[in-house]
């Protein structure tokens, strides 16, 4: 097993979980990523009884409520919460870019 | 007149008597808390408002014997106009808009927040050293870690500056800094505390935990925050009950196992022969403690990597420098702010479990790792529900070793998830455990004890754990105060 991921391989991980890496950072994450990969592929040894399997302990089912308007957060607060925001709006910056007109 | 440091009982005569007010029991805690700075156990402390709080109860009737006390509260708990930071940089000015379940539920007894508790990193370590505000410090030696993630609620209940802190368990973090810290630590069985308003980690594993330095208190507080709640789908819908109820019991008949795993030599020998002493005191008094092997037990560590990562990943994808916290100024376009935010806002620890969360979900992944593992999960829970036909409680080491250095060093990623083998077991079956202390080691640093439970019998490991703090009688007060608990 090779000791260390590619800088392709962290960059690629480092992108699904939106997170920007210096150059530093991609070479310790070679290695330390690799580690813990390592460790998980240890559950492909490990033989299951079946294929039931859990993610809630003790969940009863779920039950819907009524459709009925109950307490619920002030818009104001929970916008208000945001680092940029005008009137009942979040600013964000551009989501689309590039493109001729655009 | 030190007052908090008198039995609960004495307390509450003395509020209900006016011969003391809460405003004394605050003021003593934040004295508690001052003497103690050093110790780090706070990233927020709540002064002002604890003290309104405090002359605002004087002329109320001590309905409750919670009433007017002082509580602490792990900073990944959310407090309503109270900052709230998950001891991250992405959090740091994040002031929420409404309280959690439990603190509702906490307020509705009269209880008063005295501060937010330092912790690892959005709970992710096993020492409290990826805080973003520093790690806390052991009370009862200050180079020694006080464990993770709850480090700051243990610190603070073992320096006996409160009485009371809420802190939460994904793999072991109420029970593990208990144990290294000398105080009793209780993860209730999954479902049983509503987790709206714990910032999630693994939402699978995460349940909020009581923490205090007797048994007796800390049942006390979890019939506090129990109960089923609408914000929160997977809380359990259960009769009330009184967890103090059977402390005190004899255990004449009990019947205890104890995983060879629990035993084998990845725990250290001292903390073995303590927990084999324990053993002897509780055969002695009529109950039987029998060996067994649970199958998969030794996986967990493994199971745990892959269902919290990944679920950690998902659940932190909120963290986007949009909607709340931290956000880069002048960014060049939306991915911008995601990217720089993530990468400033998050720390070390945090980014690695990410990383590898965000690459076990992706894709075909999901069912190699992911779904391997709950199936795995499955069948341990299952080994877990065959042990009990048999056995009322399960007992152990809670830790391999007693509490390393401040100063160890951090560099192997592995290490925060060894430190939790034995505790993590509980998480995945999503039982109830508890962390008691039963002596020290020959460095004067406390040894744990952990006791496991069949789903929704917490009172039954209350028992156990009761009859062996009265059996041991620790001194279990750092500075060395008398013992009355």
């Amino acid at each position: 097993m090779k000791d260390k991921l590619t800088k392709e391989e962290v960059l690629h991980v480092a992108e699904l979980a939106r997170i920007s890496l210096t150059e530093e950072e991609i070479e310790k994450y070679q290695v330390e990523l690799k580690e813990l990969l390592n460790d998980v592929e240890k559950i492909n040894d490990v033989e299951s009884y079946d294929d039931d399997i859990l993610i809630a302990c003790f969940s009863e089912s779920a039950k819907l409520r009524k459709d009925e308007v109950g307490e619920m957060l002030d818009p104001k607060e929970v916008i208000g919460a945001s680092p940029r925001h005008s009137g009942n709006y979040i600013e964000v910056p551009v989501v689309i870019s590039g493109g001729e007109g655009a | 007149m030190k007052y908090l440091s008198l039995k609960i009982e004495e307390i509450n005569k003395l509020l209900k008597e006016k011969k003391i007010t809460p405003v004394d029991l605050v003021e003593e805690a934040f004295e508690n808390i001052d003497s103690n700075k050093e110790l780090n156990a706070y990233i927020t402390l709540n002064k002002e408002e604890a003290l309104r709080k405090a002359r605002e109860l004087e002329d109320r009737e001590v309905d409750n014997i919670l009433f007017g006390l002082p509580i602490a509260l792990k900073d990944n708990i959310i407090t309503k106009g109270l900052r709230t930071t998950c001891a991250s940089h992405i959090l740091d000015n994040f002031i929420p808009i409404y309280d959690a379940t439990v603190v509702e539920k906490l307020k509705a007894k009269n209880m008063i927040i005295i501060g937010k508790a330092n912790m690892d990193e959005f709970a992710m370590g096993s020492s409290s050293r990826t805080s973003y505000f520093g790690a806390p410090k052991n009370p009862w030696n200050k180079e020694k870690i006080s464990g993770g993630s709850s480090g700051g609620p243990a610190t603070t209940v073992a320096a006996r500056d409160v009485l009371f802190a809420l802190g939460s368990d994904t793999g072991g973090s109420v029970r593990q800094p208990s144990s290294y810290t000398g105080i009793v630590g209780m993860k209730p069985t999954y479902g049983r505390v509503s987790r709206y308003g714990l910032v999630a980690f693994a939402s699978s594993l995460d349940q909020i935990g009581t923490m205090t330095k007797n048994v007796y208190e800390n049942a006390l507080l979890l019939n506090a925050i129990v109960g089923k709640d609408e914000k929160d789908l997977t809380s359990a819908n259960k009769e009330e009950e009184d967890f103090t109820r059977l402390i005190g019991k004899d255990i004449k008949g009990m019947k205890i196992a104890v995983p060879n795993f629990f035993m084998s030599d990845i725990v250290n020998n001292e903390i073995r022969d303590k927990v084999k002493e324990v053993i002897k005191v509780l055969e002695n008094n009529g109950a039987t403690v029998e060996f067994v092997d649970i199958k998969y037990i030794d996986n967990t560590v493994t199971l745990y990597q892959i269902i919290a990562m990944g679920e950690a990943s998902s659940n932190l994808a909120r963290f986007d420098g949009i909607r709340y916290g931290l956000s880069k100024e002048n960014p060049k376009d939306i991915d911008d702010v995601y990217y720089k935010t993530r990468a400033e806002g998050f720390g070390e620890e945090v980014k690695r479990r990410i990383m590898v969360g965000s690459y076990l979900l992706s894709g075909e992944n999901a069912k190699i790792y992911y779904n391997k593992a709950l199936s795995i999960r499955d069948d341990m829970r299952k080994e877990f529900i065959n042990v009990f036909k048999d056995y009322d409680l399960i007992i152990g080491p809670t830790t391999t070793t007693t509490a390393y250095n401040l100063d160890d060093p951090m560099d192997d990623p592995k290490k925060s998830f060894m430190d939790d083998v034995l505790v993590i077991p509980v998480n995945m079956a999503g039982l109830p455990g508890l962390n008691i202390p039963i002596g020290f080691d020959s460095n004067n640093m406390p040894i744990g004890m952990q006791i496991i439970g069949n789903a929704f019998e917490e009172a039954e490991i209350y028992h156990l754990a009761s009859f062996i703090e009265k059996e041991l009688n620790l001194k279990l007060d750092p500075k060395g105060g008398e013992n009355n608990e």
